[in-house]
């Protein structure tokens, strides 16, 4: 019966309605992932810094935009954007869009935190390495501090695309074309099936996940081995 | 060329320096012997303010390092800093490591920079792992690059916070061998250093710490053929302090 779901609707599952329709599907949810995550990384970037920085005017509002978004759930601020965007920019806003900006908002907060324990998980003697030969700030943030942090934590940040996939799957709710969109259309259709429809549908999105925290845990391995070469030795005070 | 002016230091309610005056003339080779929590490494890291100090003066030239109005990293490029734990970028080649402060700092365009650099890793001995990550190099090697990219920004002093400590016996030499020929090459430093022989060998002056302030000090052949402080004495009968 699945095999049967699969071989009527995969094209659908795949890309959506596309080419006579709005792109959907697999495509649209890995777009979304991939636009959101991408679009709140240098975001993230900001709010760590923001959070770890000695001004009290920086440290402060980062800190309190992070914990409330992490404080909230999620569908919250999607029904947020979808509804109170357009009151505030004056035209309506489609689902898609409304969902990259709640992800955005959303994975800045979470993203900033992962960033923020990389920096934080640094030997001390690599930011005092760069004060000694002189660098200032953004040379030690850039060059230094930040290309090590992010490589270390390339492995969480996998892991927080896998959820960022799953949590598209709430663009449902208002109508975001993607996976779980179409697999609600194919079970529309059929009426009957919906226990095929929708474990063709979990399906998909384990074989996707599980595929990325495969990476993430190959990663995580890889680093590991590298630290543990002698990248980076604890100071001995004297 | 450095002067310390009853520098003090708490660390919370913990005195690691309890007034510490001395001055280190241009070209000199300090070196600074002391068991461990003397606060000898403490004292060397104040004068580029990686630790700040809470009373007393310390001048570089004639530059007050505590004062507001230094621009701190204009004085730490002319300061080179060798630390125990080598502290290499561990993303950067041995040669990236060099060219980094080059680059970011004297401007100099990156293939000039690139030269440059070889230059200073053939200096210590190093030119053919110009493209190894420091992963890749033994701890003396390490720590000679250490010193290459201290050296490659010019600096008129150097600072070595106990650079062989953490070094297998076998490469201590290859550091020492540097750092001898950087001495006789003029170079004022301050050494804080186990090897007494180092300081025997090289030191102009030897400043022996205890308690957070200099004990004794003096020419190498009468502080350590002569010692008078009691502490110094049992410290040299041990052969230094680990």
């Amino acid at each position: 019966m699945m095999f049967q779901i699969l071989q009527d609707n995969w094209l659908l599952f795949l890309i959506g309605q596309y080419p006579h329709g709005p792109i959907g599907g697999l495509a649209m949810t890995l777009f979304m992932a991939v636009l959101g995550l991408s679009l709140s990384f240098p975001l993230a970037i900001v709010l760590a810094l923001a959070r770890l920085s000695p001004y009290r005017w920086l440290r402060l509002p980062a800190t309190a935009i992070v914990h409330v978004v992490r404080g909230l759930p999620l569908i919250m601020f999607i029904f947020w954007v979808y509804f109170v965007a357009p009151l505030v920019i004056g035209r309506p806003v489609g689902g898609v869009e409304t969902l990259v900006i709640t992800l955005v908002i959303y994975e800045a907060s979470y993203l900033s935190e992962i960033i923020r324990a990389g920096i934080q998980g640094l030997p001390k003697g690599q930011v005092e390495a760069a004060k000694a030969l002189g660098l200032g700030y953004f040379p030690t943030t850039f060059r230094v501090v930040l290309p090590q942090a992010l490589y270390n934590m390339l492995p969480s940040m996998v892991s927080q695309f896998v959820s960022t996939i799953k949590e598209t799957s709430l663009g449902y709710v208002i109508s975001a074309n993607e996976l779980t969109f179409a697999a609600a259309q194919v079970n529309n259709q059929l009426m009957t099936q919906p226990f095929e429809v929708y474990g063709l549908l979990a399906l998909t999105y384990f074989a996707l996940c599980f595929t990325l925290t495969s990476v993430a845990r190959l990663l995580e391995r890889r680093i590991a081995a590298e630290r543990g070469s002698g990248l980076s030795i604890a100071a001995v005070p004297a | 060329m450095i002067k310390f002016e009853n520098v003090e230091k708490w660390f919370g309610s913990h005195q690691v320096l309890a007034g510490v005056s001395g001055e280190v003339n241009r070209g000199e080779v300090t070196v600074v012997l002391g068991p461990s929590g003397s606060g000898k490494s403490t004292l060397i890291r104040t004068i580029t303010r990686l630790e700040p100090i809470q009373r007393g003066r310390i001048f570089v030239g004639d530059v007050d390092v505590a004062s507001r109005e230094v621009n701190i990293n204009r004085l730490r490029q002319r300061i080179g800093f060798v630390f125990q734990a080598y502290n290499l970028f561990p993303h950067l080649t041995a040669l990236g490591n060099i060219t980094l402060g080059l680059e970011r700092l004297r401007r100099i365009p990156r293939t000039e920079a690139k030269e440059r650099g070889v230059r200073e890793l053939a200096r210590v001995g190093l030119a053919d792992k110009a493209d190894a990550l420091p992963a890749k190099l033994s701890g003396g090697q390490r720590q000679r690059v250490a010193i290459a990219r201290a050296l490659a920004l010019d600096p008129e002093i150097m600072l070595f916070d106990e650079p062989t400590s953490a070094l297998d016996p076998e490469k201590v030499g290859g550091v020492l061998h540097v750092m001898k020929a950087l001495a006789k090459s003029g170079m004022t430093m301050i050494v804080v250093t186990h090897e007494i022989g180092f300081a025997r060998e090289v030191a102009d002056t030897v400043w022996f710490m205890d308690g957070g302030k200099i004990a004794e000090s003096g020419a190498p052949r009468i502080v350590l053929n002569t010692p008078e402080h009691p502490r110094l004495k049992r410290f040299l009968a041990r052969g230094g302090d680990h």
